[in-house]
Parts: structure tokens; C-alpha cells; sequence
């Protein structure tokens, strides 16, 4: 008579669908982020530009109220590219602050504490965990990016009507594509350094000196140079010409790199990081 | 040498190696020795570029006699062969948004031994011209002294310092190993002293040796004559003010961000809400840009940094800063606020207990 003895049955009952198991991640990382007090008050300091932005438009389309006014103060309050690449230019700053304030408590507590395998022994990838993962910081970082900017171009379109729009009809998809462009770069920066680094204060700090700190040497090597091409290091200067570019008003000086450079360099920050997640995500660590 | 004394070496002893030598501290020194290099390479290219072009050398008469509206073929007929003759066309949009026709333009390079002249032709037609020197003493001086105002000290520092002082304490916490510290028979004040002594010496020695390195490639590659000249007069005073502004850097920053790992559990914030503040110094009141880092290491440099052409005429218009402090109370001031800061951060480390499962 066996002494121990246990049988197995298959699961026979409901699977979910492959999208409801991604689904998981993100629902319970968005439920305790949203319960963080500095979260909440960054998604509320970025509502204040937008909201200044609506009130700006609000104003400049309302002639009869700039009636006093010159010729130049009503120039002042146009509302073209110019208008929407500063309020890209404000939101991206604050998009860059919660990437690195949420970011890094993704992946660096999963590995400190050896719970990928927990994860991957699920039907769950790799590349799934980092989509899920990228889903958390996209829905994130979407609430202070092209959500308001569509809103602000939404409303613009509505005070200014269809010849504003028959002219301009460029400015909200540029909106929303540059906007995802800079969601993907920050939220895949945010998740290179948290799992690169392991501890979330440090891969924080890694994803500001990301930004800064590349923006930085990109801006001392033109100077050391007297040369545009160290710009290709800039993130923010990339992002900056690729938006400005689908809205018609990017007029680069001759030394600067073109526009196609800007995207390569763009999309090479972007396998950068992938790479990095690739080479530190690993359920198994053999430790020499 | 009292108790105390002897404790806070020893505890700077054993810090220092650690600040020095860890793996986790290695990009300290990316970032001390990056404008070096860049110089160095800089200084590389103007060495090679002289040589190069010292083959095809153009009277400076000749150069300047070109005038705006000369056709390129005018000008290359008169001048001879160009270092470099690039051609190429692009399709502007107009300002009502409509497609321009194709502009053709082109370039032209020539070189009279010191400066390099640049023509820019628009559809066959001079439209600019550029003169440069390719590295003249004075140029490479305001090229430093913004590199040192805007990457070293508001970059290179400031993230260094970050690295280096809140490894200190908030390293141990996520070592799980500050608690062998706090056992020892060791007052916590004096822990923190060892500490941040062992955090400032591994900083001014890696950026103030990064400072004198830097200064030493910007200079390199330059007219010897004129180099000799610079040490003989004020060359040696730049270089002094500029590692006492980083050492000083070193200290004011480095206090701010121990106290900032000892008092929050995540110094990311006050990191953000520091470079905030010191990014925008420039555009606040007299009064508030004194409450800074930054301006009074500012009032140490030799030399004021220059002002992008790029940056828009408003933000030009707010851009005012306040009158640099003398150099004796911006010393001074910043010592007294690190030592200010150093006593909050005493008696926070009285009152640290130690959770390692927060992090």
C-alpha cells in the first residue's frame, strides 16, 4: 500500500482569454497606484496647464474680447502648431516625472524578490509581462498626455469650426501620435532602468538622468563642436522634431540632423531598451 | 584625538573605499571625465582638420572680397577648388501651409589658415556667409564656461552627488545592512559625519579632478603661443575658481541629498523639486535665486555663461540674473547652509529606524 498517494485531474471548467490574464497586471498595478498620494498630485498639478490651455482658447476665440487689443496680442493668441508643441513640450515634463515616480515599482520589486518565476510559471511570456507592464504606464501616462491634448484640440475645433479644422485637421493627429511616441520611450525608459538597477529609488533617479542628463551632453557636444549632430542624443529634442514635423512647422537650420535621423535615432532608444529588458528579464538567474 | 574624532575617521575610512571602489559608483566617473573626452576629441579633430586643410590654404583677401548675391560659380571661378562643395534641394512649406517649389542650395568651404569661411548659396545665388575660427582660446573659454554652468555644475554634479551621499544611508537600507552600523557602539551624529565626509571626499576628488582634466583638454589642440599666454595670466585663476566651485558643488549638494535620504523614504522627490527650482533660478526674483546651490557657485565662476542664440526673445526678457554674491560670503553662505542642513539631518538619523521592508 503506497504510503503517499495523490492523484491530478485537468482543469476542465472556463479559461480566460489570453487578453483577460494580460488584463490582471494592469488592473491591480493601476488600483495601487492610484492610491499613492504623490501620484495623485502629480496627475493633478498636470491638469493646471491643460486647463490653462482651455482658457487660452477659450479667450482666442473670442474676439469681442481682444477688441482693445493690437494687432500683435491677438498674433499672441493664435492657436496653430506653435500653440500645441508648447503644450506638448509642458505636458511632456510632467509625463517624464510620473514615469519616474511610477516606473520604477513595476519590475525592480518582481526581481528583487525573485518573483518572476512566480510570473513566468503562468500562461504568461516574457514579452507579455512587459506589454502588461508598458499597458500600466501607458494608461498612466496617457491621462496627462493626448487625453488632454485631444480634449484641448477637441475644443479648439469646436469654438474655431470646420475652417479651422480644414486647415489645421493635422495638428490632432500629430497630437496623438506624438503623444504615443513619447509614452512608449518614457514608459519603456521607466521599465529598462527598473529592472536594469533592481531598486526602485535608483531606477528613478536613473530615468531623470536619462532625460536630463543625455539632454545635457547632447547640448555640450554642439557646443564643443559648434555642431547640431550631438542633438541625436537629446530624447527630448527627438520627440520635439518628430512633432513638429507632423505639424508642418519644423524649419531645422542646416548644421541640425534631419528628420528621418531624428526617427532612426528614435526608434534605436526605443531597441536600446528593449534589449536591456530582454537581457534582465529572465525567470532563472544563474549566479557564477 | 578624542573618541569621537577617532570614530569619524574610521567609519570615513571604511566609507570611503566603498565610494571609491563600488561597482554601483562606477558612472560617477562616466560622467566627471565625459566633457574631458569630448573635449579631447574635440581638440583632436581641430589638430587634424589644421593639418588636413593646411594643403589648400586661401588668400584671406580673396575670402573676404566675397559678397552677398555673387553667384557659385562666380565665387568658385575666383577662389579655386572648395574644401568641401555640397549641393543639395529641399521643398519648404509656405507659411499658409502650401508645398513651395524645390530651392536648391549649396555650400562652399574654404580655409586661410585660421578661419574657416562658409557660403551658403540659396538656387545659385550667396545668400550667407559664415566665418569661424577653427578654435580660438577665447571661443573654447565661453565654450567651458558654459559646459561648467549648465552640464557640470546643474548635471554632473548634481546627479553625482545624488548617487554618491543618498548611497550612504539609503544604500545600506536596500543592502539590508544599515543595522550593523547602528549596532556599533557609535553616537548616530558621528555616523553621520563619517559618513558624509567619506561621501565628500570620493565626490570633490572625482569631479574636482574631473574639472581640472576638463580644463586641461579644452586647452588642448589650441595655438601653443596663446596657451603659454593663458597660463601666464589668468588661466591659473580659472582654474582655481572653477575646482573651488566644484568642490563647493560638492559639498552644498552633497548635504542636501543626505539629508534627503534620511528624511524621505524616496529622495526622487526632492531631487525633482531641487532641479526644478535650480533649473528655473535664472528666471526667478534677486531674492529667491539666493536661495540656491546654484548662484552661489555661480558667483564663484570666472567667467558668465553665454546665452544661447537659440532661446526665444521672451524668455531672454525673463531671464535676469541677480548680481553675483562676493566671493567670501558665497563660500561662506554655502557653508553655512550645509552645515544647517547637516544638523536637521542629525537629528533625523537620531530618529531613523530601521524598515527594510518599505524598500
Amino acid at each position: 500500500m503506497a504510503v503517499y498517494k495523490r492523484g491530478y485531474q485537468r482543469y476542465e471548467g472556463t479559461r480566460t482569454t489570453a487578453w483577460e490574464r494580460l488584463m490582471v497586471l494592469p488592473r491591480y498595478s493601476w488600483s495601487r497606484l492610484i492610491t499613492q498620494r504623490l501620484v495623485i498630485a502629480v496627475l493633478m498639478m498636470s491638469a493646471f496647464w491643460p486647463l490653462l490651455c482651455a482658457i487660452f482658447i477659450y479667450i482666442a476665440n473670442h474676439g469681442e474680447l481682444l477688441a482693445g487689443f493690437g494687432q500683435g496680442f491677438q498674433r499672441f493668441l493664435a492657436v496653430d502648431g506653435n500653440f500645441f508643441r508648447v503644450f506638448m513640450s509642458v505636458q511632456s515634463v510632467f509625463a517624464i516625472a510620473l514615469a519616474a515616480m511610477t516606473g520604477p515599482g513595476l519590475i525592480a520589486p518582481d526581481l528583487a524578490n525573485n518573483a518572476l518565476p512566480l510570473y513566468f510559471s503562468r500562461p504568461m511570456s516574457r514579452w507579455e509581462y512587459v506589454l502588461a507592464r508598458l499597458m500600466v504606464l501607458g494608461g498612466m501616462l496617457s491621462a496627462v498626455t493626448w487625453i488632454p491634448g485631444l480634449l484641448i484640440y477637441g475644443m479648439q475645433v469646436g469654438m474655431a469650426g470646420s475652417d479651422w479644422f480644414s486647415k489645421y485637421w493635422n495638428l490632432g493627429l500629430a497630437v496623438f501620435v506624438g503623444f504615443l511616441m513619447l509614452v512608449l520611450l518614457t514608459s519603456l525608459v521607466a521599465l529598462a532602468s527598473s529592472a536594469w538597477v533592481k531598486w526602485r529609488v535608483v531606477a528613478g533617479a536613473l530615468v531623470l538622468g536619462f532625460f536630463f542628463v543625455l539632454a545635457g551632453a547632447a547640448q555640450m557636444m554642439n557646443a564643443i563642436f559648434r555642431d547640431k549632430a550631438g542633438s541625436l542624443l537629446n530624447p527630448i529634442y527627438l520627440l520635439e522634431r518628430l512633432w513638429m514635423s507632423m505639424m508642418g512647422i519644423d524649419s531645422p537650420s542646416e548644421s541640425e540632423p534631419g528628420l528621418v535621423q531624428c526617427v532612426f535615432a528614435l526608434l534605436g532608444l526605443c531597441g536600446l531598451m528593449l534589449l536591456v529588458l530582454e537581457r534582465k528579464l529572465r525567470p532563472v538567474e544563474v549566479v557564477k | 584625538m578624542n573618541l569621537w574624532a577617532k570614530q569619524v575617521l574610521t567609519i570615513a575610512r571604511l566609507e570611503v573605499r566603498k565610494a571609491f571602489l563600488s561597482k554601483r559608483g562606477l558612472w560617477v566617473y562616466v560622467l566627471a571625465l565625459f566633457p574631458a573626452v569630448i573635449f579631447l576629441v574635440h581638440g583632436f579633430d581641430v589638430k587634424l582638420k589644421r593639418q588636413r586643410w593646411s594643403s589648400q590654404i586661401t588668400d584671406h583677401a580673396l575670402l573676404e572680397g566675397v559678397q552677398a548675391g555673387e553667384t557659385a560659380s562666380d565665387v568658385r571661378m575666383r577662389l579655386g577648388p572648395p574644401l568641401m562643395d555640397r549641393e543639395f534641394g529641399r521643398r519648404r512649406r509656405g507659411e499658409d501651409g502650401e508645398r513651395l517649389e524645390e530651392e536648391r542650395y549649396r555650400h562652399l568651404r574654404y580655409f586661410d589658415g585660421q578661419r574657416r569661411y562658409d557660403f551658403h548659396f540659396t538656387n545659385g545665388v550667396l545668400k550667407e556667409k559664415f566665418e569661424q575660427p577653427l578654435a580660438t582660446l577665447e571661443e573654447n573659454s565661453q565654450v567651458f564656461a558654459g559646459v561648467f554652468q549648465y552640464f557640470y555644475l546643474r548635471l554632473a554634479v548634481f546627479f553625482g552627488c545624488l548617487g554618491i551621499f543618498m548611497n550612504l544611508f539609503r544604500g545600506e537600507m536596500l543592502d539590508k545592512t544599515l543595522h550593523f552600523w547602528f549596532l556599533a557602539p557609535v553616537r548616530r551624529e558621528v555616523l553621520l559625519v563619517g559618513k558624509y565626509g567619506a561621501g565628500l571626499v570620493a565626490a570633490a576628488v572625482i569631479f574636482g579632478a574631473g574639472t581640472i582634466v576638463t580644463f586641461l583638454a579644452m586647452l588642448w589642440g589650441l595655438d601653443p603661443a596663446d596657451v603659454q599666454a593663458y597660463w601666464q595670466s589668468a588661466g591659473p585663476g580659472h582654474l582655481f575658481w572653477y575646482t573651488v566651485a566644484t568642490v563647493l558643488g560638492c559639498v552644498g549638494y552633497g548635504s542636501v541629498f543626505l539629508a534627503a535620504g534620511l528624511l524621505m523614504r524616496n529622495p526622487i522627490i526632492p531631487a525633482v523639486v531641487i532641479l526644478f527650482w535650480e533649473a528655473i533660478n535664472g528666471f526667478l526674483p534677486a531674492v529667491l535665486q539666493k536661495l540656491s546651490v546654484l548662484y552661489y557657485l555661480q558667483s564663484l565662476c570666472p567667467l558668465p555663461p553665454p546665452v544661447d542664440k537659440e532661446v526665444p526673445a521672451v524668455m531672454r526678457v525673463l531671464l535676469a540674473p541677480a548680481e553675483p554674491a562676493p566671493a567670501a560670503l558665497a563660500i561662506l553662505g554655502l557653508l553655512g547652509v550645509t552645515v544647517l542642513v547637516l544638523w536637521v539631518a542629525s537629528r533625523a538619523v537620531r530618529r531613523l529606524e530601521v524598515n527594510y521592508a518599505t524598500d
